[in-house]
């Protein structure tokens, strides 16, 4: 009997709303365009996972090539963000150009290997950059729980950790405006930047440990160390999307070891 | 002359390293969201670099580091089993949802590094927790990463590339995650934050008078 209060409400909303640095419409974005009907966490990240399998296939460009056109082509029609996605495939778009830069310099100068390497970071990375947007973190500890049968008690306290994402941010933005407030803003080199955001984090943590003590006696207090039975914030049912998405996941783990 | 009974700091031993309270499962989960959140803002001014990163060759190994430090916190402050490998891979997952340009294989490195950071600890059945151990869990975790990266980001590279990148992956594991986690793990300490836990307990007695 381990369910806390509005779990359901709390976690629903995704962490990413919480950073500043974040523009808010991607949230709203995120929020609106709904989970492609019928489709779950697991297999969303199943479909994520299943084709680093694949990458460590590609060894060459053009296996690279057309494995990231298939991909393109599983799974481009379950993205619901195209703001989030572009986002992140540019963020994996440089990851993939400064290994291919790197394999050049110090891997013998072959282009096509280089090429290669880029193409097989983007192979791991494009899957992630679709779907991420739409896996909710909620969910996500549901059905790790009840599909996968991982062990309830460090579930629940990952998701509960998870919900204080909110009050973290909100606690760091409380700190840099203290220590601005002190003189200690985060202007100068980078050197002292980085000493600022070190001790803002450092602040952070302390607050958040604190933190951990109320929370884990009203949590004990509600039966979360003995319980024997164990409900959940929502059902984790299995459907044939889901199925199908795992399908393309593995077809993807596959590929470029049959090209 | 009075005496006074002083309660020794509970060791380890008292129960088995196995068995977990709430409040260590809550503060191990916490250490990987900080530290998730802490990966993530990293992880945006790491992506900024990425120029630098490709020309600066086998020692871009040395900026790795930092990814390493939620699990040996998390070790040295909760001492139980699984706790390093549980904040490593929670701080990976957090990360990967707040966005990195890894995507999942975000998580990857997460498992291959916690369980890195948790094999120092398993070594010394989890009874020891000083600044030697913290930095083996460093070096390990380092270790666990340069294998998965092995077969993603490291084929198609000199074999003198590869071993220097180790070196410096190692190199800071130790300095950062580990010297690094161990310093933070007892700065923690002298703030009273932990003391419902072994760790915090400790400081608090040797710091008694």
């Amino acid at each position: 009997m381990a369910r806390l209060p509005d779990e359901d409400s709390l976690v629903r909303s995704h962490p990413r709303s919480t950073l500043d640095n974040v523009p808010s419409e991607g949230r709203a974005a995120s929020a609106a365009n709904d989970v492609p009907s019928g489709i779950g966490p697991l297999a969303l990240l199943g479909a994520c996972l299943l084709p680093v399998l694949g990458a460590f296939a590609i060894h060459a460009a053009h296996v690279g090539l057309w494995g990231v056109g298939a991909e393109l082509l599983a799974l481009g029609w379950l993205a619901r963000d195209p703001r989030g996605s572009l986002k992140l495939l540019a963020f994996g778009i440089l990851a993939a150009i400064s290994i291919a830069v790197s394999t050049y310099l110090y891997g013998g100068r072959h282009l096509d290997e280089s090429a290669a390497a880029a193409l097989r970071i983007m192979y791991i990375v494009l899957p992630s950059a679709l779907l991420t947007p739409v896996i909710r973190p909620a969910e996500l500890g549901d059905h790790l729980a009840q599909r996968l049968h991982l062990p309830a008690r460090p579930v629940v306290a990952a998701v509960v950790a998870l919900q204080r994402i909110d009050s973290i941010g909100e606690q760091w933005r409380q700190v840099q405006q203290a220590r601005r407030a002190r003189g200690l803003g985060l202007d100068g080199g980078v050197a002292r930047r980085f000493k600022g955001s070190a001790s803002t984090a450092f602040a952070v943590l302390v607050v958040a440990m604190r933190h951990t003590g109320s929370t884990a006696v009203a949590m004990d207090a509600r039966g979360f160390g003995a319980a024997t039975a164990r409900t959940w914030a929502g059902p984790a049912p299995w459907r044939w999307g889901d199925s199908l998405v795992l399908c393309l996941g593995i077809g993807l783990a596959l590929l470029p070891w049959l090209m | 002359m009075a005496t006074t009974r002083v309660t020794s700091p509970p060791t380890s031993s008292d129960r088995s390293p196995g068995s977990w309270r709430t409040i260590e499962l809550l503060t191990a989960a916490v250490i990987g969201v900080v530290f998730g959140l802490v990966y993530w803002a990293y992880s945006s001014s790491y992506t900024a670099l990425p120029g630098l990163k490709a020309i600066s060759g086998p020692f871009v190994g040395l900026i790795n580091g930092p990814w390493l430090i939620a699990g040996v916190v998390a070790g040295l402050v909760v001492r139980r089993v699984g706790a390093a490998f549980f904040a490593e891979v929670l701080a990976a997952v957090v990360s990967t949802l707040l966005g990195t340009e890894w995507g999942w294989a975000t998580v990857i490195s997460g498992v291959v590094q916690g369980a890195g950071a948790e094999l120092a600890f398993a070594i010394f059945l989890f009874r020891r927790f000083t600044w030697p151990v913290a930095a083996l869990s460093g070096a390990l975790a380092a270790v666990g990463g340069f294998c998965y990266e092995w077969f993603t980001w490291l084929p198609g590279l000199d074999l003198e590339y590869k071993l220097g990148y180790l070196g410096a992956f190692v190199l800071s594991g130790i300095v950062v995650a580990g010297l690094g986690g161990w310093a933070l793990t007892a700065a923690l300490a002298r703030t009273g934050a932990i003391d419902a836990l072994p760790a915090g307990r400790e400081a608090a007695h040797r710091n008694a008078v």
